[in-house]
Formats: structure tokens, C-alpha cells, sequence
């Protein structure tokens, strides 16, 4: 199986490669026919006419648009990403500050997504046929009407402002020095052996991520509902009762197995959506991640940051994609045999 | 006289509709099976068979009900018993065996672990135990390997293994009632006598009593000893299986028996019961005898009262007034028809190939031949079938012949033009003088248009600026050679019965009025009774229009009855063709004659 | 695990949400064609004299500011109305290019297979491996801001949405027999695509338009909310938001106002789509999730 599982990540870097080339050149041309000049934005407002296009000309801006895609590549793939033109600093520097953070929150929030899925996907079956059930499935329908960030900002009136529970600015009080290890603080934190300071990230985090969790929770609940109800008509269901399989077991052992590949799928389509959630809930939380730069970089025209930001946020979803296929692969056996 | 197992007294199921009105989908069964006996439910579908497996394991469909009667086990009462008393019965001294062994495991689970969880409930608790067990009990349905049986997935087993693993676990906890529902319809006829061959083994072996449900009247003749014929939710005949089949009591038996095709009895028509069963919606307004309308013996009273199964003769029941009428039933003597002229061959095919090429990991790749050097012709008004297994290739040659497949290699020549020439003008070409009748009415009918559009289809493409009232009465027209009211050109496929779809769908290929029509199961799957009208409807059409037919078939005898011609294909290999009365008397490959072994009450 | 048939009483919550969801969609609506006229005051005119004034009903509201003013003494109701014009034209026609482009495109993939299947899939991939947030944002960048970039944003990004589950949807149909049979009575492809494949997508493709505006209004309002859709001279519920934020302490309703709004809409094109998908085609229950 581990052998099936690798030949499988082999398979899907041979595509994902590919694929995070032709996402760059995108960027790249998207990038490129911008309105505002990042030269001039980089220069102070009284600089001349000349000086600008020298700029320019360091910048390669002047060259021919393949060209300047091929050196960039060509540094990219040295693990040059440039330099940030508003912040005056390497942008891989950047990048490994605040691609952990986004990981880590993205990350909590698919736990919380999943968790809460999972409960109410069982529950909406469970109450399935009832008027309870109709309820809770309308229920799910103007759950799902708020989105992300609209929890987010809801969460911070509630818990932050109007019954101050929870910190809702960053991700550590400032009275403590930030850990560096890994950049993921959840994992710093207990390196160093503090848990005062693991439960002060948790704090911090608890609000976004439980905000995200929470809008992507309805489409998982609602596919897991509506594959248990499919699979509760199958054959084998129908011939586990008929062998005298009590109900909870055929619930947890026999559906549940295979409600869980949709689900599955669903999930690795979700995480996408959800790692993009994650950048205006760190906007709107000041939490210090991928999202607020790229959003500081499009506000200054900052082209290296957002190239290489977006690049950033494709590589971890075809990341995440490859690993959930893993996983189904795993848990799905028809596709095992060769 | 022994206590019987299961017993059934006066057992009426009911449905209740969405506007309150209650309709017996099983009304008035009586009947009392004991061990060691095997008990034949036969009936068309929608007959009501299926209902009493149902009542057992109480998974009724949501709003039916028993209403009356009752129906106990071992002296106990099914009808009244609480889930959980029920539910310790199921599995242990009740097993029951599937139409569809393929869904009916769970496909991520593997055998093993489906095998343990059903011994550990019946108290084996030690693993090793445990296998051990399901070791024995495999190998007693003849399954070799049974330890790298286990720790496979349901998916990389046949049909028929599958469905001798389910039987093993049945008799697992050597149930005192085994209920087998259709549980070879879904398998090839030779895998089908050998699961017939098992069950009546393990019958001996374990002595359970067994309910074994079927529409098959030549299957419940070869594997049970007592016989109840139910149609529109009634029993209208019962006794034992030989005196039952050989002098039928009741009129529907009979036609039955007759409208069965037969591979050895001498060539005879068809019966063709007029019209179909009423379904649950028409029962409502039904007086008297429910089979009243389509029998050919009916009198005064059948319409006016409805007719008690009772005894007629020693162990013999029967719901018929006029029983002593029955056997003077006869098919009416249609004339054989005249041997058609063979005219100059109509579809040349030359060496044939169809391969797939199918990936397995990284770099492997293999191919398989799904029609391997395949060479016949068909002649103008010719009748050829073609037989085979599933996986034998015989669809695929259909689609090739057609042109929805394209031919690896080889030639295929139609009406005097090459078939495989993949241009517009050649593929116009081709549709005028070929058409294809469909296999499954339910997928090839638009559930979106009314027939009289799907039937004039061909009109839509060739001349779409066609008036609709022309339209509209070319479609009364094909509706009438088939056999059909014009009304129902004005309805939607869901509206129809089978039968009627079927009907439909070869009226929409003679629309274009082809020389060539390919049939591709078109009888599989109906009903015995709608099999013989669909039979007898290609009969017709071959004396009133003139088309050569490709049918395509797994059953041996409605090919003996429709063509002239037989080819057996086997692995995508024609490996007989001749005469049918020829190949059927004397097959020469051992396939045909497996094939032909394989028939039931041969 | 077995229950009883849901009571008869209780189906008009099915067919009910169809209801809901077109009058609260027509309430917007209506909002948005008639703004002008309902909008009691000019909603960028300023009145530095009464900022922030809680809505008529609180303590120390004024009758003339039904739902109160912002930071800036703008009246709240009356940008409301406007920004119900913003979002319901970014959802009417981001909404209508996205489904062209993506149904489009899922009826040649899945109808031709091949090699055409082959690629349009690998576009999806491309395209799917941008979290669409980030993707619009970088389109936004390159666009610059504005209604008509933000329309053609959501274009770009979302047409993968209809493309991805409508492709499996024709696959299923196309494996019909009778799409076989048609082109077996003569149909060209085209003729087959329009009269046997698309009736059979269309409820999907109805549904899927639904919940696509509802979508599209959320992408309006994050960027607004970053600033990257109107300009200053105009109000979008995004924008409000973002300028609330700022006064989070001082007034609530200001942030809690634009965010029923966005909501309602959202709500309004959920219920309805998810009612037309009950009524239109059962089959489809999973659809609306992927």
C-alpha cells in the first residue's frame, strides 16, 4: 500500500510540476500588463523621469516579456524569489515568515471544518425523515448563506468586543518573545517547553480558525448526509441488516467507510476555497500571514511579493490535494488492485 | 406431520398511497414450509413475490403494512415481533441470499472482515477461530484459496464467487430458513446452474427450509419441491413442482409455460398473453378475477367474482373456476413462416479486431482484444443471432457493426459500402440502411421527449422542416406496427410499462426504415409474458416489412426461436456458427455445449 | 437508523425554500433597480455633525437616519440601497459570463472526451490550484480596480465552478443510450448536444446560476473590502465594512447592518437554488457542494 501511496505522489508531482509552471507564467502575464508602473511606485514621488527608467532597466522591466520571465524562472527555481520593492527585503525571507502562520491556521480550521462536518453530517442523517431533520437541513442552508469572513467579523463583535473572551489582534501577546524554530508556533511553543505560551496561540487562534471551520463545515455536513442517505439504500447495507447487523454498526462501519470517500473528495475541492479564506480572515484579524502581505503587496504594486505569494498559496493546495488523493487511495480499495 | 417453519395464513400486505387509499399488494397468502422443503415463489415482476422476503426481515417499503394475517417461524409471530427479537433471528436461524451479489458485499471491507463480523455475531470470538471457519465453510461452496480469499475485496471477485461466499455465509449459522430472492438473475447461465447446484447441496447438507423466489418457471421446476405461481399479488396456483408444472390448473400457469421459448421441444409458437399484469395502481378498480382480462378461458362468473386458491385435487390448489378448461389452453397455430428467400449478403464483416488498451501503473500497459478476428455475413431478410456470455464480445461487435465503436482492424461492408469509412457522408450512409434497437429501454429512451417525438427522431434530423401533423401522423403510424395506441404518443417513457418501452424503442429504429436492424438484448430482462409478445411483434415485422436482424443474446432459445442463423462468440472469438437447429442439435465446441447444458430445464 | 416517512404537512419546506429565496432575492433586487427612489438621503453625502448616529430605534437615533450614519454621517440605509446596485450587477453578470464560459466548456469536454476533455481538464487543474480569492486578487492587480474588473474577475476565476460538476453531469448523460440513438438517427453533433444533453443539464445549470450569484456577491464584497471594487465615490457592502471596522467600539450596527445584507442576499440565491434543485432534479443532491 505505501508502495501504491508514493507511486501515486510520484504521479501527481510529474502533474503538479506542470501545472505550478503554467500558474507562474500566468501571474506572470497577468501581472504584467498592470495599469500602475512598479518602478515608479518603488521611487520617491520627486524622482525624475530618467531616474525611473534607470530603475526600470534594473528591474529588467524593459526587456521583452518572455525574457523576463525566463529570468525569473531561472532565479525562482535557484530559490531567488527577488526582492520586495516596498519592503526592501529578500521575498523568500517573507515568504518563510508568514507561509507557517497561514499553514498553521488553514490547517486548525480544516480540523474544525472536519470535526464539525463529520458531527452534523451524522446528525442531519440521523434526524433524516423527521421534521427536526427538515429543520436542520434549512438550518444548514442559512448557515451556509454567511460566508468566512462574515463569521469572522461576527465573532470579533461578539467575542471580542461586546464580551471580551478572546484576543483577536495577531497570533502571540506581545509580552511574550516570539520562538523561532519552525515558524509554526503551535509547534514553537512546545519546543520550548512553554504552555502558557502554546495556550496564548491557541487563544489567538481560536477565533479565525473557528470562523473558517465553520463556513466550510456546511458543505462537508451536507455531502456526508446526502452520501450516508445514498448509501443507506445500497445492496450491502440492505444484506448487513438482513444478516442481523445492528444499526449503529452498520452506521459506523459499514456507510461511514464509504460516505467518507465523497466526503473526502469534497474536502481536498474545500481546502482550496478555505486556504483562500484564510487571507481576509488574517486581514481582518491582523494575523501576520500569507494573506495581509499579499494584500499589503497588490496596495503597493509590489510584483515580486504577489508572484511569489500566489505561487506560494498553489504549491501548498497541490500539496494538500496530493495528500488527500493519498488518502483516498488508502481508504478507497477499489482503486488499490491493480 | 412435521411443525412447518415458516407458515403463512391468509398474509395480505397493503400499501397505502399518498392519498390515503390502501391497495393489497399481497392479498390472501396461505402457505406452510417445513424443514428440508423448498418452497418456489414464481411471478412476474410486480407480482408480489418479493413482498414476503420483505415481511421477514420487517424492510417493507415506507407506507406498506401487514393488514391481515399472519406469518410465523418456528410457531413464532413475524408479523407482531419487535425489532430486536427480530433482529436476533436475522442471520442467525433466518439467512437470507441476494439478487446482486456484486453490491450486496461492502466494497471497502474485505471478504474477511465482512466473514469475521458475521461469525463473531454468531459467537465465534477468537480471530484465529474465526478464520479457520470461514476456511471450512468456503471451501464447502467449492471456493478454492479461501485464505487469499479473505483478505480480498468484494471488487476483484466475480459475480458468481461473490455470490458463493454470501451462500457460505448464509448457512454459517446453519439458519433454519434460507431466503433466496432471484439470486441468480444476475449471473451467466452457466455460473447460474452451478449456484442452483450448490444451494440444493447445502440444502442437504444443513436442511433448511428455503423460500427460493423466481420469475424463472424452468428454474423453480429444476429446484424446488413445492411451487407458488402468484400474479397481481395473488396465489392463483400451488402444488407440488412436477404435478404443478406438467398439468398446470390454472390458466395463467399455463400460458406461462407456453410463452416460455423452449431449445429442444419441438419448434412450436409462442403463446402471447394479451396486455400486461395490472400494476398496484389498477388493482383498485378491478373486479372478480384479476387475471380475468387476459385469459383465454374466461366466463361469466371470472368477471363478476373473484375465485379462493382452493384445493382441486390431492395436494393441488387453485384460484380458477374453470380449471378443467386450463389444459385445452393451445398456442394458435400462427403458421411457421415461409423460409425467406437469402438474397445477396447484406453486412460483411472480415477479421475484426476491437482491442482496448487499458493502463495498469506506471508504464505497463496491456491489451485486451474485446472482438478478435471476427469474420460472418448476413444476408438481405436474414434472422442472425449471436450468443455469448457477458464479456464474450458480442455487444461490442454491435457497436462496430453500427459505428458508436471504431474498429481496430478489419472490415465491415454494408449494403455494398465500406461501413468503417469514418467520414459524415459515409455515417448518413451507413444510418440509412442500419439501425439499432438498444438494450435497456430505461437509458435509451429521452426521458425529456414524448414517444411520438422519439419515435419520428430520424424525421428531426432528415428533414427538420418537416409540418409537425406529418410528423405526428408517421408516428401513429410506427406506433401501430408495434403494436401500440396512438394515444401514447402524446406520454413520456416514465409513463409506459416495460414492454411498451421496448416497443417504443424499435419503433424509433424503423422509422428510418433500415435494412439492417441490430437488437442488443432487447428481450432480457422482461417479463416472460412481454418476452413472448416482443417475440412474436419481430415475427410479425419480418412478414409485413422486409429487414434482416442481428439479435444479440444471451438466451439460447429466443434465438432458436427468431433466427435462422446462430454464431457463439466466446472471448471475442466466433468459435461456432451454422444453422440454429443445427448448432443446437449437435454443438461442436465445447463452449456451445456448456452453453446449451447450461439452459435450465433441458 | 430507520425512520418514519416525513409527514405530509411538512413538504411545503421543500417547495417552500423556491418561495423564500425569489422574494428575498426580489426584495434586493428591487432595492437595486429603485434605489434612487428609495434611498431617503444621497448616500456619499457627508454630515460631519452627526456621525455615527445608532439606528431610529436605539437610544439617541434619528428619525431622518432610519438605520443611523456612518463615521462620516453618511446616511447607512441609503448607502445600503446603493450597494444592493453594486452587488446585484456584479451578480447578474459575472454570474451570466461565468456559466457561458464553464457550461460551454463542460459540454465540449465531457460530450467530446479526447483530447479536448484532456485539456479543458488540465485548465481546471491550473485554475483550481489558486485558492479563487487569491486568484481574483491577482486578477484585480492586473485589471485594476473598478465594477466591469471586478465582473471580468469573477468571469476568470469561477468558471471552473459550472465547468468542473456540469462536466460530470454531461458524462453521465452522454453515456445514455439515448444520446447513442440519437446520433444513430442521423444527429449531428451539435443537434445532439442542444436537444439531448443540454435539457438533461439544465436543472443543474440552474441551480448552479443560483448559487453563483450568491458567490459572486461574497467576491464583490471582499473586494470592496480590500478596496479593490468601486471607488470611493460610490458605496458596496464590502467597503462599508471595511470603514466600520475601523469604528468597531464606537457603533456595531454600522458593521452588523452591511453584513445582514450581504446575508440576506447570499441567503436569498442559497434557498432558491437549493429549492430548485429539490423541485428541478432529486438526483442532484451532492452537485451543489463540489
Amino acid at each position: 500500500m505505501i508502495v501504491q501511496v508514493l507511486g501515486l505522489f510520484a504521479r501527481r508531482l510529474l502533474v503538479a510540476i506542470p501545472i505550478l509552471f503554467v500558474v507562474s507564467a500566468l501571474v506572470f502575464v497577468v501581472l504584467r500588463v498592470l495599469p500602475v508602473d512598479p518602478a515608479a511606485m518603488s521611487m520617491p514621488p520627486n524622482a525624475t523621469k530618467a531616474e525611473i527608467e534607470m530603475k526600470r532597466q534594473e528591474m529588467g522591466l524593459d526587456r521583452p516579456l518572455p525574457e523576463q520571465y525566463a529570468i525569473w524562472l531561472d532565479k525562482t527555481v535557484k530559490g531567488d524569489l527577488g526582492s520586495s520593492i516596498h519592503f526592501r527585503r529578500a521575498v523568500s525571507s517573507l515568504i518563510a515568515e508568514t507561509l507557517p502562520a497561514t499553514v498553521e491556521l488553514a490547517l486548525l480550521a480544516m480540523l474544525i471544518a472536519a470535526a464539525l462536518g463529520f458531527a452534523g453530517g451524522l446528525l442531519l442523517f440521523h434526524l433524516r425523515g423527521t421534521w427536526r431533520g427538515e429543520a436542520a437541513d434549512l438550518g444548514s442552508t442559512v448557515l451556509m448563506s454567511a460566508p468566512d469572513f462574515l463569521w469572522g467579523l461576527l465573532f470579533i463583535l461578539a467575542f471580542g468586543v461586546l464580551w471580551p473572551l478572546l484576543p483577536f489582534t495577531g497570533r502571540l501577546a506581545s509580552s511574550f518573545a516570539r520562538p523561532v524554530h519552525t515558524g509554526f508556533l503551535l509547534l514553537d511553543t512546545l519546543i520550548e517547553g512553554r504552555p502558557d505560551m502554546f495556550l496564548d496561540v491557541v487563544k489567538h487562534m481560536l477565533l479565525p480558525a473557528t470562523a473558517l471551520g465553520l463556513a466550510f463545515s456546511v458543505p462537508i455536513m451536507r455531502v456526508l448526509r446526502s452520501s450516508l442517505y445514498e448509501i443507506d439504500h445500497a445492496d450491502y447495507i440492505r444484506q448487513a441488516r438482513l444478516r442481523g447487523v445492528s444499526e449503529g454498526r452498520i452506521l459506523l462501519r459499514h456507510a461511514l467507510k464509504n460516505a467518507v470517500l465523497p466526503t473526502l473528495t469534497l474536502m481536498g475541492v474545500q481546502f482550496g476555497f478555505l486556504f483562500g479564506g484564510t487571507l481576509l480572515i488574517e486581514v481582518i484579524y491582523s494575523y501576520p500571514g500569507l494573506g495581509n502581505l499579499m494584500v499589503d503587496a497588490v496596495r503597493n504594486a509590489d510584483l515580486p511579493i504577489i508572484q511569489a505569494v500566489a505561487l506560494a498559496y498553489a504549491a501548498v493546495v497541490l500539496i494538500i490535494n496530493m495528500i488527500v488523493d493519498g488518502l483516498y487511495l488508502v481508504l478507497n480499495p477499489r482503486l488499490r488492485t491493480v | 406431520m412435521t411443525a412447518s417453519m415458516l407458515e403463512a395464513k391468509n398474509l395480505t400486505v397493503e400499501s397505502r398511497l399518498a392519498d390515503g387509499c390502501r391497495l393489497p399488494v399481497l392479498s390472501g397468502i396461505s402457505f406452510a414450509l417445513e424443514t428440508g422443503k423448498v418452497l418456489g415463489l414464481v411471478g412476474e415482476s410486480g407480482a408480489g413475490k418479493s413482498m414476503l422476503g420483505r415481511t421477514i426481515a420487517q424492510l417493507l417499503p415506507p407506507g406498506f403494512s401487514v393488514s391481515a394475517g399472519s406469518l410465523s417461524f418456528a410457531g413464532r409471530d413475524l408479523v407482531r415481533m419487535g425489532a430486536q427479537a427480530r433482529r436476533q433471528l436475522l442471520g442467525r436461524e433466518i439467512a437470507f441470499i441476494p439478487q446482486e451479489p456484486l453490491g450486496a458485499l461492502n466494497p471497502v471491507m474485505t471478504i474477511g472482515a465482512q466473514f469475521g463480523e458475521h461469525l463473531s455475531r454468531l459467537g465465534i470470538r477468537a480471530e484465529k477461530r474465526r478464520r479457520d471457519e470461514a476456511q471450512v465453510l468456503l471451501e464447502a461452496v467449492h471456493l478454492p484459496r479461501a485464505v487469499q480469499l479473505l483478505r480480498q475485496y468484494p471488487h476483484e471477485l466475480s459475480g458468481g464467487m461473490c455470490q458463493r461466499v454470501l451462500i457460505a455465509m448464509a448457512f454459517a449459522s446453519r439458519p433454519k430458513l434460507v431466503i433466496a430472492d432471484e439470486p441468480t438473475t444476475a449471473l451467466d447461465a452457466t455460473i447460474q446452474a452451478r449456484i442452483i447446484g450448490l444451494m440444493g447441496e447445502m440444502r442437504d447438507a444443513y436442511g433448511a427450509a428455503l423460500v427460493f423466489i423466481t420469475h424463472d418457471l424452468r428454474l423453480a421446476a429444476k429446484f424446488c419441491d413445492e411451487v407458488m405461481v402468484l400474479y397481481a399479488g395473488r396465489a392463483v396456483e400451488k402444488g407440488e413442482t412436477r404435478d404443478l408444472l406438467s398439468a398446470p390448473l390454472h390458466p395463467y400457469t399455463r400460458c406461462l409455460q407456453l410463452a416460455v421459448p423452449s431449445l429442444s421441444a419441438p419448434d412450436r409458437d409462442l403463446f402471447t398473453l394479451p396486455g400486461e399484469m395490472p400494476g398496484l395502481a389498477r388493482l383498485a378498480g378491478l373486479h372478480g378475477c384479476r387475471f380475468a382480462r387476459r385469459c383465454p378461458n374466461v366466463g361469466e362468473i371470472c368477471r363478476n367474482e373473484e375465485p379462493k386458491l382452493s384445493p382441486v385435487a390431492p395436494k393441488r390448489e387453485a384460484a380458477c373456476f374453470r380449471t378443467e378448461m386450463t389444459l385445452d389452453i393451445k398456442v394458435p397455430n400462427q403458421g411457421i413462416p415461409a423460409q425467406p428467400k437469402l438474397a445477396s449478403p447484406l453486412l460483411l464483416v472480415e477479421a475484426l479486431e476491437k482491442r482496448y488498451r487499458s493502463r495498469r501503473g506506471l508504464l505497463a500497459r496491456t491489451e485486451l482484444a474485446a472482438v478478435d478476428g471476427v469474420s460472418f455475413t448476413v444476408s438481405e431478410n436474414e434472422f442472425v443471432g449471436v450468443v455469448g456470455e457477458s464479456g464474450s464480445g458480442k455487444s461490442t461487435l454491435a457497436k462496430l457493426i453500427i459505428g458508436l465503436e471504431t474498429p481496430s482492424s478489419g472490415r465491415i461492408e454494408l449494403g455494398g459500402h465500406d461501413a468503417s469509412d469514418r467520414s459524415e457522408n459515409a455515417r448518413r450512409r451507413r444510418l440509412e440502411s442500419a439501425q439499432m434497437v438498444f438494450q435497456d429501454p430505461q437509458s435509451a429512451l429521452n426521458p425529456r421527449r414524448r414517444v411520438a417525438s422519439i419515435v419520428t427522431q430520424v424525421l428531426e434530423a432528415a428533414a427538420p422542416r418537416l409540418p409537425a401533423s406529418a410528423r405526428q401522423l408517421r408516428a401513429e403510424e410506427l406506433l401501430a406496427e408495434v403494436g401500440l395506441s396512438a394515444e401514447l404518443g402524446a406520454r413520456y417513457p416514465s409513463q409506459l410499462s416495460g414492454g411498451q418501452k421496448q416497443r417504443v424503442n424499435i419503433a424509433r429504429a424503423l422509422c428510418a426504415t433500415p435494412k439492417l436492424l441490430i437488437a442488443d438484448e432487447i428481450v432480457s430482462g422482461l417479463d416472460v409474458s412481454v418476452q413472448a409478445q416482443l417475440i412474436a411483434l419481430l415475427r410479425r415485422l419480418r412478414r409485413e416489412l422486409s429487414f434482416a436482424l442481428l439479435l444479440i443474446s444471451h438466451d439460447l432459445a429466443v434465438v432458436r426461436k427468431l433466427c435462422e442463423r446462430v454464431l457463439v462468440m466466446w472471448r471475442g472469438k466466433i468459435v461456432e456458427q451454422g444453422v440454429t437447429a443445427e448448432v443446437f442439435a449437435r454443438p461442436r465446441h465445447p463452449y456451445t455445449r456448456e452453453l446449451i447444458a447450461a439452459v435450465p430445464g433441458e | 437508523m430507520r425512520k418514519r416517512p416525513m409527514r405530509k404537512e411538512l413538504s411545503f419546506l421543500r417547495s417552500g425554500r423556491v418561495t423564500a429565496g425569489a422574494i428575498l432575492v426580489g426584495i434586493v433586487l428591487i432595492c437595486a433597480l429603485f434605489a434612487p427612489l428609495l434611498a431617503p438621503h444621497d448616500p456619499q453625502e457627508q454630515n460631519l455633525i452627526t456621525t455615527l448616529t445608532p439606528p431610529a430605534w436605539s437610544t439617541g437615533g434619528d428619525p431622518t437616519y432610519l438605520l443611523g450614519t456612518d463615521s462620516l454621517g453618511r446616511d447607512v440605509l441609503s448607502r445600503l440601497l446603493y450597494g444592493a446596485r453594486v452587488a446585484m450587477t456584479v451578480a447578474v453578470a459575472a454570474s451570466l459570463g461565468a456559466m457561458l464560459i464553464g457550461a460551454t466548456l463542460a459540454h465540449l469536454a465531457g460530450y467530446f472526451g479526447g483530447k479536448v476533455d484532456w485539456l479543458i481538464g488540465r485548465a481546471v487543474d491550473v485554475w483550481m490550484s489558486f485558492p479563487p480569492v487569491v486568484l481574483s486578487l491577482v486578477l484585480m492587480t492586473g485589471l485594476g480596480a473598478g465594477i466591469s474588473s471586478v465582473i471580468l474577475a469573477i468571469v476568470l476565476v469561477d468558471w471552473t465552478r459550472f465547468c468542473r460538476v456540469l462536466r460530470a453531469e454531461v458524462l453521465v448523460t452522454r453515456r445514455q443510450d439515448y444520446v447513442a440513438a440519437a446520433r444513430l438517427v442521423g444527429f449531428s453533433h451539435w443537434r445532439t448536444l442542444t436537444r439531448e444533453i443540454l435539457p438533461a443539464t439544465m436543472p443543474l445549470l440552474i441551480t448552479l446560476f443560483s448559487i453563483e450569484m450568491g458567490i459572486a456577491v461574497i467576491v464583490e464584497a471582499i473586494l470592496s473590502f480590500v478596496g479593490m471594487s468601486v471607488g470611493a465615490n460610490q458605496s458596496a457592502w464590502g467597503q462599508m465594512i471595511a470603514d466600520a471596522r475601523q469604528t468597531i467600539y464606537e457603533s456595531g450596527w454600522n458593521l452588523v447592518l452591511p453584513m445582514l445584507a450581504i446575508f440576506v442576499t447570499v441567503l436569498g440565491f442559497n434557498l432558491l437554488g437549493d429549492g430548485l434543485r429539490r423541485t428541478l432534479d432529486p438526483r442532484l443532491a451532492q452537485a451543489r457542494e463540489l
